[in-house]
């Protein structure tokens, strides 16, 4: 099911905050969120966020691409290392 | 036989299935894009004057996209989720069911036929 249309994306508050700040600060440093439901706006295009997958932060530079996904879909949650080998 | 669009070529078919073999154009876009002609279905490829061939190509050009175009968009697509490395890129890239079927068992249509590991169920032991 998506998301009503009404109701316009979910675009985490606090983290379009510390977007905002950085872009009138014109700084672009790398953003610690666990916020992976967020929806990419097109202002987080050039920012680097730190999204949380469960363990860690990976690290993801959002470029124009990514507008309209989100955060989340960036940081794998899974690690898959290969079946058991022979032996 | 009728060409429409260069390689395609529908045979002793009634036209709305013969234009369902261009690539893009399914039953249902061929019965509506019939009625927008206001051409009949239920007459043979075969039977079409030159005159309506080239309006029905012409047509479909103009309104719709199919075969290479349509087949470019799509490989397009699928890059543009694999560059930016998303969970359905990476997805798409291991050949797995992108949107969140099991795997344990079936999804034989993404991962293609069995390769049956020896002695498996001994090692699981």
């Amino acid at each position: 099911m998506t998301r009503s249309i009404k109701k316009g994306p979910y675009i985490d508050a606090k983290l379009l905050g510390k977007v905002e700040k950085q872009n009138s600060a014109n700084t672009r440093n790398p953003m610690t969120t666990w916020a992976r439901a967020c929806t990419v706006a097109p202002e987080f295009v050039g920012h680097t966020f730190m999204v949380h997958n469960g363990r860690t932060h990976l690290k993801v530079f959002v470029t124009e691409d990514m507008v309209g996904h989100k955060l989340g879909e960036f940081s794998p949650t899974r690690t898959f290392r290969g079946h058991t080998k022979k032996g | 036989m009728p060409r429409v669009l260069g390689v395609d070529i529908p045979n002793e078919k009634r036209l709305e299935v013969a234009i369902t073999y261009l690539f893009g154009i399914g039953p249902t876009t061929a019965r509506k894009l019939l009625k927008e002609l206001s051409m009949r279905g239920d007459v043979r490829a075969k039977d079409l004057s030159d005159e309506e061939v080239a309006r029905l190509a012409s047509h479909i050009d103009a309104n719709y996209t199919v075969e290479g175009t349509l087949r470019r968009q799509v490989l397009s697509n699928l890059n543009r989720l694999k560059d930016i490395s998303c969970y359905r890129g990476l997805r798409h890239r291991r050949g797995l069911p992108v949107r969140g079927q099991r795997t344990r068992c079936n999804a034989r249509s993404r991962k293609g036929p069995r390769k049956t590991v020896a002695n498996k169920k001994i090692l699981r032991k």
